[in-house]
């Protein structure tokens, strides 16, 4: 069992590993992960994805599809699927 | 001089309904005025852009070897124009027995293909691979039929991301994902090609990564009126994965000795492209 605030802080891990101009402050919700947001290129993005697949151990099939992927919507995906 | 372009361009539009019935005749009539309009253009490529990528070639030969590449891209032109008014049909019936090492290919495998030879007759070609295969591709020339599934990568960073996404889990599944190794937008792998540099998609090389699946690289040779598909010895494949920089440059190595020993398959695209300094070099 995991807090909410403990997969953020996982996720947000992850994301920085991935991404050096996450920085070490926070990050907005509606903050994209690719271009005009955090800059990461499309193997990038996917490499994170598979990243919260091993750490949640949940697909993250369906996030790339429809809206963009932001730093909210990768949250609440590992949110939604770890028990808490 | 636009009259012999036009006049050309008109010619080889004349021969597009021909290629579905008659590609015995289509194609040989597409090489030769190919071949006559490299030789009085000298252009596209010129023999002197040949022999930059070929210095071993004479200039007589390099000039033979120009007007092949004017005729493999007239070929190639009218292949492309077949394709769009009657599908994959005409390619289909292009498309020579697969050899034996292409009939063993099996999956889960990248198959990597460059801009060289008859690169729009490889979808003829890959419907015969003995499983579910995904292309990725800018755009697309036709509609594939199952177990081929085109999807394009055009598109933004996400876009992008979904179709490397849906490329990765194909070949966890076991299938086999088909794209190309050049000839793509922005920024990829550098790695030396024909004493230039040639800058490959990272893609390709970051799936064989990723999955550990082997690369294949894939092209397709005109042989006369018939295209037939070659196979090279699969590259990567270890546990865990290849480096994407050393996979790349094996690779190319592969390209490389390919078209040394056939320097008339090179695509105009490909000359083009090796030609071209990248970005930073520029």
């Amino acid at each position: 069992m995991a807090t909410g605030a403990q997969i953020e802080d996982a996720v947000l891990d992850l994301l920085r590993s991935r991404a050096p101009l996450a920085g070490n402050g926070a990050l907005p919700a509606d903050l994209r992960l690719g271009a005009g947001g955090l800059g990461l290129d499309s193997i990038a993005m996917v490499e994170l994805l598979l990243d919260c697949e091993r750490r949640f151990g949940v697909p993250a099939a369906g996030l790339l599809e429809g809206a963009p992927l932001t730093v909210g919507r990768l949250i609440a995906h590992a949110r939604a699927a770890v028990p808490q | 001089m636009s009259w012999p372009r036009r006049t050309f361009d008109i010619l080889e539009r004349g021969l597009a309904p021909l290629v579905a019935r008659y590609p015995r005749m289509a194609v040989p009539a597409a090489s030769g005025l190919g071949a006559l309009r490299n030789r009085l253009s000298s252009r596209w490529p010129s023999p002197e852009q040949v022999q930059i990528l070929f210095p071993h070639l004479a200039p007589g030969a390099a000039a033979r070897v120009a007007w092949k590449i004017g005729a493999l891209e007239a070929r190639n032109r009218l292949l492309v124009d077949a394709i769009r008014r009657h599908g994959l049909e005409p390619a289909r019936r292009l498309m020579r027995p697969a050899s034996e090492a292409f009939a063993a290919l099996r999956p889960p495998l990248i198959l990597g293909t460059f801009h060289v030879g008859a690169v729009q007759a490889l979808g003829a070609a890959v419907e015969r691979l003995p499983g579910p295969v995904l292309v990725l591709r800018l755009g697309a020339l036709y509609s594939p039929s199952p177990p081929v599934e085109i999807l394009s990568t055009e598109g933004d960073d996400q876009s992008r991301a979904l179709a490397f996404q849906r490329a990765l889990y194909h070949l966890k599944e076991g299938g086999f994902v088909v794209l190309a190794l050049d000839g793509f937008p922005g920024p990829g792998l550098r790695v030396p090609c024909l004493g230039r540099t040639l800058e490959l998609a990272r893609g390709p090389f970051a799936l064989a990564r990723l999955t550990g699946a082997p690369l294949v690289p894939l092209v397709a040779r005109w042989r006369q009126s018939e295209v037939e598909a070659e196979v090279a010895a699969a590259l990567g494949g270890t546990e865990g994965g290849m480096e994407e920089g050393a996979l790349a440059a094996s690779a190319t190595r592969w390209l490389e000795g390919y078209l040394m020993a056939a320097p008339e398959e090179i695509g105009l695209g490909l000359v083009r492209a090796l030609l071209t300094p990248p970005p930073a070099a520029r």
